[in-house]
């Protein structure tokens, strides 16, 4: 861990700033260029390849190096703006969709990059092994490549153009094919070590200490990056990134890595500064995923009373400290679009919940407990894992007893997501802008074992499964939304998983650290603009 | 009796005494002291200690009573220390004495078991073997046991070898009782006393493993320990230090306890050596 003195980055820095000052001075004079930015890292995902795990988790790192067609703006119309992609247009059926590329993009190896190179992947890696893109792209039949420039995209079944566009930053990270095709993809060599298009070129990962993304001198942004190297450093321990970030040993910790508790006091220190923009187009939704081939969970009652035991004030008050919001229902409230709030709601009421338990056929036994449950709380986050603990006590007040297991997070998307070996489990899903995109997953069944943050639950219903496959076909946006807004209904009632929370992330950055926060997507955007004061 | 009235003569034997006295009184009654889960969120999050009587070592970042949580914790600490250790002798002294007795092959063949697990860091061993079980409470104790049994065996060997020449032993071997007879029955409990005295020392490393696999959150999840409730309050270490310092003090007080006392039973003995 201790490889990565200061002394020893703050040299290396010096050096690799003499070597590129003069040459980046002549094109970017008022913002500064060069210079190792150190961000802390704090989990380290087996497979990095965005193309096939569409998570943040993996973007925070591989964003930077594999490109994605388009990125979200908080400005630009329709709330995206080109990468990869210069210009889209979707057909009026909703069969097909052309997109532009970008000319003179060159792969890290130096192979050109062609509309090859997205039919590839969008045939062999989005459509069939992406946990998103399976979904975005079901009815994807073909990719036409009338020249090298130009990627017509054609849809069995009509594809609503707008879920494509809100998806295009999340589900078409690019992956060059001259490397995965004859390959077998989901164990490519190339998911570790990542060649992409992107600012950065993915350098060294050492297990336990870094990872090291480096310039990449022929990205086609002019005067991008900015930057010489990024160092994710991994800070496992929480509590590690403040005091790293004091001691400046390192600029950056996004996704609040620095504990909440600690937010009031940092902000107060000198040189750092508290940003909470940058994740607009990241909510994410504290959720209670319930394994439903457990019988008791299989009965709706019982889902009712245990979203009846949850005081969610209390979870926002005192494990989110007001950083948050109590969820409603599926969709978040500041996705306007689609949010309905007129869906049964369970207010807080232990009473009524052991009420609901005991009709329901499961009386207290002689010690009190109703029946026992394994508890899987996620270990992204702080709050995920306190919230476990929380669950375990509101549990425990209406006779079920949850016994927690801890795992880290390899371990966790196994026994979750391809054993499942679990009850219930606590789970941060983010809501990307269209509930097709990550949302739905959650609820519709014949999802595959081994898909990670899909519903994994056993959960069969055909009316939901029937609503979000008529939803994903239908183009027309105020019939599209109608059937989003029953869909919230159904949820709400027959409760598949329990909404609690919705929040945002903080990032915690030393002042020297340049354009954080300016896009929806920032922590998991390219970081091409970002810069440090020398 | 007499050998109880040298212990009293030595001071840190008496203080380690006392020490240990009292907080196993605490474990006993836990119970009682705080019924119900210590876990449970019972009141305003994050108060300070000495604000509020029904929470004299105030609460946490969820609410949950920190003194409740200790004297649960004591439990947890004492009763993996003390298994550990009991484990721990208790395989030692069999492997030891059934190597020094027999001697030849199987003295060897077990001795260099013995090797093989003394050059693995026993924290280390402990560590790997929780995360491929599942921390649960027998798991840690039997996974701290597994890097401390060592010691006994080596130690248990050692007297056997002196002990197997005695008189009464071969006086055993000619009424004719079976070899494994002598070596559990006559050899074993002469071979105890210092494998005992030894026995403070184990435990107190038990307890410091239980509590650092705890911090690392290896424990198990679901009982409070001190070792948790460290590991729990350094999210808020600037802002809230009682959370960790509290369980760290009652940490230090049992490790210095066990040790006192482990030097009380070692003059003990040599005393009775010397006589």
């Amino acid at each position: 861990m201790a490889l990565y003195s200061r002394r020893r980055v703050l040299q290396g820095a010096g050096l690799l700033l003499a070597s590129t000052a003069l040459p980046s001075w002549s094109f970017a004079q008022d913002t500064p260029s060069g210079g190792r930015l150190i961000v802390a890292a704090d989990s380290e995902p087996r497979n990095l390849n965005p193309a096939i795990v569409a998570s943040n988790g993996v973007f925070f790192i591989s964003s930077k190096v594999i490109e994605a067609l388009a990125e979200a703006d908080f400005e630009a119309e329709g709330g995206v703006v080109p990468r990869l992609a210069v210009s889209w247009e979707g057909s009026e059926d909703g069969l097909s969709a052309t997109f532009k590329l970008r000319e003179g993009v060159v792969w890290h190896d130096g192979q050109p990059f062609t509309s090859a190179d997205v039919a590839f992947s969008a045939i062999e890696v989005w459509k069939p092994l992406q946990n998103l893109g399976r979904i975005v792209f079901a009815n994807l039949e073909s990719v036409d490549t009338p020249d090298d420039l130009t990627a017509v995209f054609n849809f069995s079944k009509p594809t609503p153009f707008q879920l494509l566009r809100n998806a295009l930053p999340v589900v078409t990270s690019v992956l060059p094919r001259h490397l995965y095709e004859g390959t077998d993809i989901a164990a490519n060599p190339a998911n570790a070590a990542l060649v992409g298009t992107g600012p950065f070129k993915f350098a060294e990962y050492r297990p336990g200490e870094y990872y090291r993304l480096e310039r990449n001198a022929e990205y086609w942004g002019e005067g991008q990056p900015r930057l010489d190297e990024i160092i994710y450093r991994v800070l496992p321990d929480r509590a590690a990134a403040a005091g790293a970030l004091e001691a400046e040993e390192i600029h950056l910790a996004a996704f609040s890595a620095v504990p909440l508790a600690d937010l009031a006091r940092i902000s107060q220190v000198p040189g750092i500064e508290v940003v909470s923009k940058g994740y607009e187009g990241l909510t994410y939704q504290l959720v209670v995923e319930i394994n439903h081939r457990r019988a008791e969970l299989a009965n709706v009652e019982v889902r009712r009373a245990i979203a009846h035991a949850i005081d969610k004030q209390f979870v926002i008050d005192t494990i989110f400290l007001g950083y948050a919001k109590p969820a409603t229902g599926l969709v978040p409230q500041n996705a306007p679009e689609f949010y309905n709030p007129d869906v049964p709601q369970y207010d807080f009421d232990v009473a009524k919940a052991n009420e609901l338990l005991d009709a329901a056929g499961y009386p207290r036994g002689a010690n009190g407990v109703r029946f026992s449950l394994k508890l899987l709380p996620a270990p992204y986050f702080n709050e995920t894992r306190q919230f476990g603990d929380y669950l375990r006590q509101a549990l425990a007040e209406i006779g079920i007893d949850a016994q927690l297991v801890n795992n880290d997070s390899a371990a966790h998307q196994k026994a979750v997501y391809t054993d499942h070996d679990f009850d219930l489990a606590v789970a941060p899903p983010v809501f990307r802008g269209d509930p097709a995109i990550s949302t739905t997953i959650l609820l519709r069944s014949g999802t595959p074992a081994g898909v990670s943050f899909s519903n994994q639950g056993g959960y069969a219903n055909a009316e939901i499964d029937a609503l979000i496959d008529q939803a994903a076909e239908t183009v027309d946006t105020e019939a599209r939304t109608a059937l989003y807004n029953t869909l919230q209904e159904k949820v709400a009632e027959d409760l598949p998983l329990i909404n609690v929370a919705e929040w945002g992330f903080i990032t915690v950055a030393r002042t020297s650290v340049l354009n954080v926060g300016n896009n929806p997507r920032w922590a998991v955007s390219n970081w091409a603009d970002v810069a440090l004061e020398q | 009796m007499s050998a109880v009235r040298r212990f009293i003569g030595s001071p840190e034997g008496v203080i380690g005494a006392l020490l240990l006295l009292v907080l196993a009184a605490i474990a006993l009654l836990a119970p009682l002291l705080f019924p119900g889960d210590p876990l449970r969120i019972a009141g305003r999050p994050l108060l300070v200690p000495f604000a509020d009587p029904a929470f004299p070592l105030g609460t946490d970042r969820l609410g949950r009573n920190v003194l409740a949580g200790l004297v649960h914790g004591a439990r947890a600490s004492l009763l993996v220390g003390i298994a550990a250790a009991l484990v721990a002798v208790a395989i030692g002294a069999i492997i030891g004495t059934l190597a020094g007795f027999a001697g030849g092959l199987v003295d060897e063949a077990l001795m260099r078991v013995v090797d093989a697990f003394q050059i693995v860091p026993g924290f280390l061993l402990a560590l790997a073997f929780v995360s491929v079980a599942q921390p649960t409470l027998p798991v840690v104790i039997f996974a701290i046991a597994l890097g401390a049994w060592t010691g006994p065996a080596r130690l248990a060997r050692a007297e056997v070898l002196s002990i197997r020449e005695r008189d009464y032993v071969a006086s055993a071997r000619i009424i004719g009782m079976h070899p494994l007879e002598i070596a559990l029955r006559e050899v074993l409990p002469n071979a105890i006393p210092p494998v005992l005295a030894l026995s403070a020392v184990i435990v107190a490393g038990a307890v410091l493993t239980e509590a650092a696999l705890s911090f690392l959150g290896l424990g198990d999840p679901n009982i409070v320990t001190w070792g948790s409730m460290i590991a729990e309050g350094r999210s808020v270490l600037r802002s809230a230090p009682y959370l960790s310092i509290v369980p760290g003090l009652a940490l230090v007080a049992t490790v210095i306890g066990v040790y006192l006392f482990g030097e009380g039973l070692a003059t003990m003995l040599a005393r009775r050596d010397r006589a």
